[in-house]
């Protein structure tokens, strides 16, 4: 491997940059989606931002503030009416290899076991996953003793993590979270937002996480994107500026945890 | 024990109010004999009854077997063609619409006395509510599974196979469970129109010599097979036991 100096110049004379120094992970540009017929509603109008690569970013907004068809946007399952979507700085048209999806509804198959919904993603592109990989998953991911369960006899929880599994086997670059622990119990979300953070730190994917939790959106994030109402645009971006790696406690006891939560909580009208 | 000795109570209790209510009643043989009749006649004409029997059971399952096969067939078809959707759905649902028991006579003409109209009365009873059943299915599959197979990039054949098609066999078991009681109707009318054999044919051959209790005896018989045939599909149709088991 050269160094990252060595990259200009490398691979046949072409000026070729590491995919993280060339462009962000995700990039939009004046995004704006509609929906029905004649374009009756704006679901977001003029979004641009841009997420770093390896960065944690969350998109906090109010209900129907268009933020979770942005995600479908980035993720190429909705086309937006006007404006540019990049991933990897390359133009998204449909669904890419690179992007994993995982959403508040779990999307597991009521008839497959733990392990095969874990590798029905990696099935479905013609991936055959490790076996020593997918124990090592499940392992991580707290499924190990339910492998061969079916997703009607697994808690919540559990069902998100094989779910969030799934998407994990299939190693994506870019990582789009749309509310997916909304559907949990308090106490199993900060549960799995401690994982997830854990699971972040060692591989350092370009997150993008849409939720509506504030306290959420700071524990995990190096920055924090909000959103208005519908339609919604992104009117501020909070760099979250707390020391890595994060642990549940020392974070949310530091004053600075309490400031950032209270600021974003008036930049969104809440206090 | 209750879920057996009660059930079991209740039918001796039936039975013997059958019996003895006739003959309490003085009820006249020819309108109602006596179970313990019936009982008789069943045994005297017990080599005629199975011969029949087995005809007509031929007859339910060739012709389910075939409305499974031809209106699962049917429904796929409609589901994965617009055009189809446009031409052939419309008449399928015209022709749903229309009393299956008309048709019997004619496929009398077609296909003749024989074991072919029977079937072929079978069939027709019993294939449309496959086919709706079958459509409903395909339809049914829940739009955000749908998204995340996109998302992930699945084929529209692995979609097909991964994902609607299983989603769609509980309703399938559905319709064949409601298909099953129909495919005997199906049966018994076509013999009723025109038959050689068959217990439907039997039943008529009893009414036409006022033998009520032969009639009794092959309307047991008949019912007996319905509810053989209902418990085979019944226990087939558990082998989809995702049935409403969604995830959220």
């Amino acid at each position: 491997m050269p160094s990252s100096n060595d990259w200009r110049g490398w691979c046949g004379g072409v000026a070729v940059q590491p995919p993280e120094l060339a462009a962000p992970g995700i990039e939009l540009r004046g995004v704006t989606t509609r929906f029905g017929d004649h374009g009756g509603v704006t679901a977001h109008q003029n979004v641009s931002f841009e997420v770093r690569a390896g960065e944690f970013v969350s998109i906090l907004g109010p209900s129907g503030c268009g933020k979770s068809t942005l995600v479908r946007v980035i993720a190429g399952l909705v086309r937006a009416d006007v404006g540019e979507t990049f991933v990897q700085g390359q133009r998204v048209d449909a669904p890419r290899k690179d992007v994993g999806v995982v959403f508040q509804t779990s999307n597991l198959l009521p008839w497959l076991t733990v392990t095969e919904n874990l590798t029905l993603g990696a099935v479905l592109r013609h991936q055959a996953p490790l076996p020593a990989r997918v124990a090592e998953l499940t392992e991580t991911l707290g499924l190990t003793g339910f492998e061969r369960h079916y997703p009607h006899q697994l808690s919540g929880g559990m069902r998100q993590r094989t779910a969030l599994g799934q998407i994990l086997l299939l190693e994506p670059t870019v990582l789009l979270l749309d509310e997916p622990f909304g559907a949990l119990d308090a106490l199993t979300r900060d549960r799995l937002n401690v994982e997830l953070l854990r699971l972040w730190e060692a591989r350092r994917q370009t997150v993008l996480l849409v939720t509506h939790s504030i306290a959420e959106s700071v524990f995990l994030s190096d920055r924090v994107l909000v959103m208005s109402e519908r339609p919604g645009t992104v009117t501020h971006a909070i760099a979250i500026d707390l020391p890595r790696p994060r642990h549940s406690r020392s974070v949310k006891a530091d004053p600075a945890f309490g400031r950032y939560v209270t600021d974003l909580s008036r930049l969104m009208g809440v206090s | 024990m209750r879920r057996y000795l009660e059930p079991l109570l209740f039918f001796v209790a039936l039975a013997a109010a059958w019996e003895y209510g006739v003959k309490w009643f003085e009820v006249r043989r020819y309108l109602l004999p006596p179970l313990s009749a019936v009982a008789v006649a069943a045994w005297s004409a017990r080599i005629d009854l199975v011969e029949h029997g087995w005809v007509t059971l031929q007859e339910i399952v060739a012709g389910l077997f075939a409305a499974i096969v031809a209106g699962a067939a049917l429904g796929l078809m409609i589901d994965a063609s617009a055009m189809a959707r446009r031409t052939v759905y419309p008449l399928v649902m015209a022709l749903q619409s229309l009393p299956k028991i008309a048709l019997a006579p004619l496929m009398i003409v077609w296909l003749g006395y024989g074991f072919a109209s029977k079937v072929a009365a079978t069939f027709l009873f019993a294939f449309f509510p496959i086919v709706i059943a079958t459509l409903g299915g395909l339809e049914s599959t829940p739009a955000h599974l749908l998204e995340h197979f996109r998302a992930l990039g699945a084929t529209p054949w692995a979609t097909f196979r991964r994902l609607r098609l299983p989603s769609a066999l509980p309703a399938l078991a559905d319709g064949v469970r409601v298909a099953s009681p129909l495919a005997v109707v199906g049966a018994i009318v076509g013999e009723f129109v025109g038959a050689e054999r068959g217990l439907g044919q039997l039943m008529l051959a009893a009414s036409a010599q006022s033998r009520t209790d032969l009639m009794f005896a092959s309307i047991l018989c008949v019912t007996a097979l319905a509810l053989v045939l209902y418990a085979i599909v019944e226990r087939l149709a558990r082998l989809v036991w995702w049935r409403g088991r969604a995830t959220s």
